[in-house]
């Protein structure tokens, strides 16, 4: 909310500077975050007067006037409509730097020399008024500064509210908390009229047909009204808050919301058929057009003021057309009533439609207030407007508004503050706030808030309010102590931390993608029609289609990243990703929430050094990868294995990844049509995938243990057979370790040869053995024998043959 | 000490002469093989090296007299010296094969090692910014005895809204730009769901720092759609404001240093009363002004406050007998503080010339 200081100190006097003033607000809870001074160039704005007034020769729109600066005469050129011969007016001397910015100068403008400008309200900073020229009191005194007529050198506040501080949205409510902080009393505006007009009971009606909408509708009226502008002082107030002023009647009503924070309407009295007030709900698709000139189409949630035939306004958001203030209007309603919050949001909600009178009715006016704001009002059209106030104001209220009664207790309070306050220290603060306090004992407090402060309703709200006048400050620093907690620790969370170590130390950097992607990333993937990337969970109102479903796969976070970095001009690329992927269930409102863990490597698998020549990434570094994660991660035994689990891969370069027969990944290349599809300029890219929950499974779980090793030398044997090139070594390996049991310490392939030499179709694998035995040194005999019989074994199962040499 | 006269009718003074003999010798020779030691690192020619031979291993030489002398030990006696007499000597001889070999390479070649060429690198891949900060506040957190935990991003509107007491149709609800997912499930605002969701598995003590995504639908120039947030709460008997004031003034001073001064203000929260923001002097100006802290001095950086009692009627707490707080933060603005980084849209654009400034 903007507030206007010199405004604010109308009701209450304030010794700060406009500095002071805003900590002090901010540190009891109103955060001021800007500070705006306005009319500070006055000073250099002078009183001018203008001595005669002729066409200009070259252009229709302009005239030369000759103008007395109380120095000499200058001719100004100007484009105002307003100029007339004798008027004082505002003019900015050559040199004079504008609030806008504009420095004024000397020149010429369309041939005609012009020493100066007159200027317009808007142009001085104090009003958006550029109707013409401002006007100043014939008895200024011409070459004056125009601070001498207008003391306006002000400050607005820029006031951040919290929605539980709708009593602070008004210059009175900010005055109130002021006054609670500084001890100064409040004056309230006067409110003084002549009750010269009809009865109002004569004239007009008022039924409420929805009284839990509307628990108090008010109205006073006033007749023969005369709509003009508004004076200066309240078009430049308005303006300070950032309202338009518009016109006498309707500036008033707004003058009097942000004065007091309580919303009024006007209605032309001519247009309310049968005189009648009606505060009804609105039928399901009835129409209506509200002054912004919007037809709406209304349904049963809305709260509408009616007269014995149409509605004429949205109760507490807006205004209708039809019955809207206008040039020639004579007799004025005023409207000031209390709308049920929660009415007023939906209502303002289903039609995306918010005002400041919307704003305020959602969390609450004062309801003991409204027939103070009404007053006021109709004292301020009794001032401006000349017309006639009606006798008597008409105010239904069937079930007045009950003060809560709110026990403090002083040991609680302090208890939960950690203070040692008493109760002498205690009421003082409340009752700064206007809350009257009864001392039931030297320990309990009977406190009963102001009707304004609709936030109070609880101990644990009064217990703040004695935390905000005593000032969080002033609450000693304390250290709690720390029982531990009584839940179990996730396992994933250790996991995240050996992950990141482990994958940083192979040179995968981390990224973070949005978990929102774009529906067509499943396309994109290659996902059939069934397949469970196309399970998006939808957002309903998603800022760009691009992220309008949550992601199902973490592949196309990383496929994008590469493809940006790639065309950054990356060499080589590891990467990483820790996150969830969402999974739509049809039989639960939420999704299945999975955390991820996938890698991705293309392009040189290093940069080039003078020690190295480079290669490229291939599929068995990120095999590599994946299988010393999972290994520092503690899982021994992985198995790759063939699944045929493909979206997104290369269907011959891929495989699943398995621990105790459970897939908890998969690894291989990309797709080439992957790669096309998300445009990466890559020959390849290599991913892994890991199911983290999976991991972290209780059965799953790695035991780390000691286990005795053999103090016995070992032996060591190589073998190299020729065998079909789609022989996988694994079922080597299966053959040795079956035939050669608890013997075997370590079986590596350490070699593998595919060429003319070998035959088409072949590929020779020379693997190393390492025998060992726990019990005691190795008889030569005994494994050469073994050896044979593996070997054997190796060509009987694969159709393999020894090769020679 | 033995009988005067021994059996074989030696005199006492004769044994003690060799005893002290013997000893004598082992002291004399592991000085030699020392001396040798600190000699033979000086000697830069191969004309040195003979004459440090012929000092130690020639006929007259060190070792060699020692060796000399060993007849006058008693026989039982000589194995032993003469065993280390030799290991001296071999121990010499190595020395001077090194030290030919160190003269002899340096006159063929001496080899050039330019030490200000890169090493051969292992590949070294980074932490995310996010993640580094992310660390370490619950590092910080851990420490003080809180545990970890995570939950879903897909959340109820209950555990992120309603039972953090934010009702239906109440305003407070228009502090947060929420995405929405279907009747009553939404993507979590906030990380604040976490309180709840462990308060109804456990009774008090509750120490938990809950670190996530989070979503809001507002992306301009300071926000994006996703970002990251770390929310704590501590529930027990006991727990005040004060103590409250204590541990994030702790956090501050290990996240920020000690130096940092930090402000508690009040706010609104619709689970939290008394409900504070935590500003921190502006780590850009220390407090003097900038642009970065919009010339306050100050910088927002944590919401705070008591838990609500409302909050504990959805979890079955006695606010009788239990009091806690809680607190949230947002990692983003953390780390832009801390690293200077002054475009939020970095984070997720993960592009390597950014990615590769952190470790």
């Amino acid at each position: 909310m903007r507030v206007s200081l010199n405004w604010l100190k109308e009701y209450i006097d304030i010794d700060y500077s406009p500095e002071v003033l805003a900590h002090m607000l901010t540190m009891s809870g109103l955060e001021v975050e800007g500070i705006e001074p306005v009319g500070q160039s006055l000073d250099n704005i002078i009183v001018a007067r203008i001595v005669s007034v002729a066409k200009h020769p070259n252009a229709d729109r302009l005239t030369n006037c000759l103008v007395d600066t109380g120095k000499e005469q200058v001719p100004v050129v100007c484009g105002a409509p307003n100029v007339m011969e004798g008027a004082k007016v505002a003019m900015a001397l050559p040199g004079i730097t504008l609030p806008g910015g504009i420095v004024v100068k000397k020149g010429k403008i369309r041939g005609e020399p012009s020493m100066g400008i007159l200027l317009a309200e808007d142009e001085i900073g104090l009003t958006d008024d550029h109707s013409g020229i401002m006007i100043l009191p014939d008895d200024s005194e011409t070459g004056a500064s125009l601070t001498s007529i207008f003391p306006v050198k002000d400050y607005i506040l820029d006031i951040s509210l919290t929605p539980n501080r709708p009593d602070c949205a008004s210059v009175i409510g900010l005055a109130r908390e002021i006054a609670a902080l500084n001890g100064n009393a409040i004056r309230m505006p006067d409110i003084q009229y002549q009750e010269a007009g009809a009865p109002i009971d004569e004239l007009a009606g008022v039924t409420i047909e929805d009284t839990s909408g509307c628990p108090r509708y008010a109205a006073g009226m006033i007749q023969g009204v005369e709509i003009r502008t508004s004076p200066f002082w309240m078009r430049y107030r308005l303006h300070s808050s950032g309202i338009r002023a518009i016109s006498n009647v309707v500036d008033i009503s707004n003058y009097v919301l942000m004065e007091m924070g309580q919303p009024l309407h006007t209605f032309d009295y001519r247009m309310l058929s049968g005189h009648r007030i009606v505060v009804a709900r609105a039928k399901d698709g009835d129409r209506f057009a509200t002054l912004d000139g919007q037809e709406r189409i209304l349904n049963s949630r809305h709260l509408m003021i009616r007269d014995v035939e149409k509605p004429v306004a949205l109760a507490g958001i807006m205004g209708g057309i039809n019955s809207e203030i206008k040039a020639d209007t004579r007799d004025v309603l005023v409207e000031s009533a209390f709308f049920d919050p929660i009415t007023i949001r939906k209502g303002a909600k289903t039609l995306g439609l918010a005002t400041e009178a919307s704003w305020r009715f959602e969390r609450g006016i004062d309801i003991e207030g409204v027939i103070n704001a009404l007053e006021r009002s109709l004292s301020l059209l009794a001032e401006l407007t000349g017309g006639k106030v009606c006798r008597g104001i008409i105010d239904i209220y069937p079930s007045p508004h009950k003060t809560p009664l709110i026990e403090l207790r002083v040991k609680k309070t302090n208890e939960y503050l950690g203070t040692s306050l008493t109760r002498e220290q205690i009421s003082p603060y409340l009752r700064s706030l206007q809350m009257e306090v009864q001392d039931i004992d030297y320990e309990l407090l009977r406190v009963k808030p102001p009707s304004f402060r609709v936030d109070i309703e609880r101990e644990i709200d009064l217990i703040e309010e004695v935390a905000r006048m005593h000032g969080y400050d002033k609450i000693p620093v304390t250290f709690p102590m720390m029982s531990s907690d009584a839940g179990a620790d996730d396992p994933t969370i250790k996991l995240h931390d050996q992950s990141c170590a482990v994958m940083t130390g192979m040179g995968f950097s981390e990224i973070i993608t949005y978990s929102f992607v774009s529906p067509d990333s499943a396309d994109k993937l290659g996902a059939g029609e069934d397949s469970l990337l196309r399970s998006f969970v939808q957002l309903q109102n998603p800022l760009t289609v691009d992220q309008s479903v949550m992601r199902t796969s973490i592949l196309p976070g990383l496929l994008d990243t590469i493809k940006e970095n790639i065309d950054n001009g990356e060499q080589g690329l590891r990467l990483f990703e820790w996150g969830n992927i969402f999974v739509r269930r049809d039989n639960a409102p939420l999704p299945v929430e999975k955390i991820v863990l996938a890698g991705i490597m293309t392009g040189q698998y290093e940069q080039k050094a003078w020690y190295n020549t480079v290669r490229e990434t291939d599929f068995f570094d990120i095999k590599g990868a994946a299988e010393v994660l999972l290994k520092s991660l503690g899982y021994k035994e992985t198995v790759f294995k063939r699944d045929g689990i493909t979206t997104g891969y290369d269907q011959d370069a891929s495989c699943g990844i398995y621990i105790s027969d459970r897939c908890i990944g998969h690894l291989g290349r990309v797709a080439s049509a992957v790669m096309e599809r998300f445009d990466i300029k890559a020959k390849a890219a290599f991913i892994f995938e890991v199911d983290i929950d999976a991991l972290a499974e209780k059965e799953l779980e790695p035991i780390m243990k000691y286990a005795p090793f053999s103090r016995f030398p070992a032996v060591k044997r190589d073998l190299t057979v020729i065998v079909a090139e789609e022989t996988e070594s694994s079922l080597i390996r299966d053959v040795i370790s079956r035939e050669g049991g608890n013997l075997i310490e370590s079986v590596a392939v350490f070699d593998v040869f595919k060429g003319e030499k070998i035959g088409a179709n072949r590929k020779t694998v020379s693997l190393r053995i390492m025998y060992r035995s726990m019990e005691g040194t190795l008889d030569g005999n005994r494994i050469n024998k073994l050896h044979e019989r593996i070997t054997k074994s190796i060509m009987n199962e694969t159709g393999g043959t020894l090769s020679e040499g | 000490m033995a009988p005067f006269v021994q059996s074989n009718g030696a005199s006492i003074l004769e044994d003690l002469f060799i005893i002290l003999h013997s000893q004598n010798m082992k002291e004399q020779l592991i000085k030699i093989q020392k001396q040798a030691e600190r000699e033979i690192d000086s000697i830069s020619s191969l004309e040195g090296l003979e004459t440090f031979r012929i000092q130690y291993l020639g006929k007259k030489g060190h070792v060699t007299s020692a060796l000399k002398k060993l007849g006058e030990l008693p026989p039982e006696e000589r194995p032993e010296i003469g065993e280390m007499a030799n290991s001296v000597k071999a121990e010499i001889s190595l020395m001077l094969e090194r030290a030919k070999n160190r003269l002899k390479s340096g006159e063929i070649k001496k080899e050039y090692i330019d030490i200000t060429l890169q090493g051969r690198a292992p590949a070294r891949g980074r932490l995310h910014p996010i993640d580094i900060v992310n660390r370490e506040i619950c590092d910080i957190f851990v420490k003080m005895g809180y545990r970890i935990v995570q939950g879903p991003n897909v959340e109820l509107d209950y555990y992120n809204f309603e039972a953090l007491n934010f009702p239906k149709d109440h305003p407070a609800r228009d502090m947060q730009d929420t995405f929405y997912v279907s009747e009553g499930v939404v993507l979590r605002t906030h990380t604040s769901p976490m309180q709840v969701r462990v308060m109804e598995k456990q009774q008090p003590p509750v120490g938990i720092i809950a670190p996530g995504k989070v979503y809001r639908s507002d992306s301009d120039v300071s926000h994006t759609p996703m970002f990251h947030q770390v929310e704590g709460l501590l529930v027990d008997k006991g727990i005040t404001f004060g103590d409250l004031k204590g541990t994030l003034t702790g956090f501050v001073h290990q996240m920020f240093g000690k130096d940092v001064a930090l402000r508690f203000r009040p706010s609104f929260f619709p689970f939290t009363e008394p409900s504070a923001e935590v500003d921190i002097q502006c780590v850009i100006c220390h407090g003097k002004g900038c642009r970065t802290c919009g010339n306050s001095g100050w910088i927002e950086i944590l919401g705070a406050g008591m838990v609500d009692p409302a909050v504990y009627g959805f979890v079955n707490y006695d606010p009788e007998i239990y009091s806690g707080f809680a607190f949230g933060m947002g990692i983003e603005r953390v780390a832009m503080l801390k690293y200077g980084i002054d475009d939020i849209q970095l984070f997720f654009r993960n592009d390597m010339r950014f990615l590769r400034q952190f470790y």
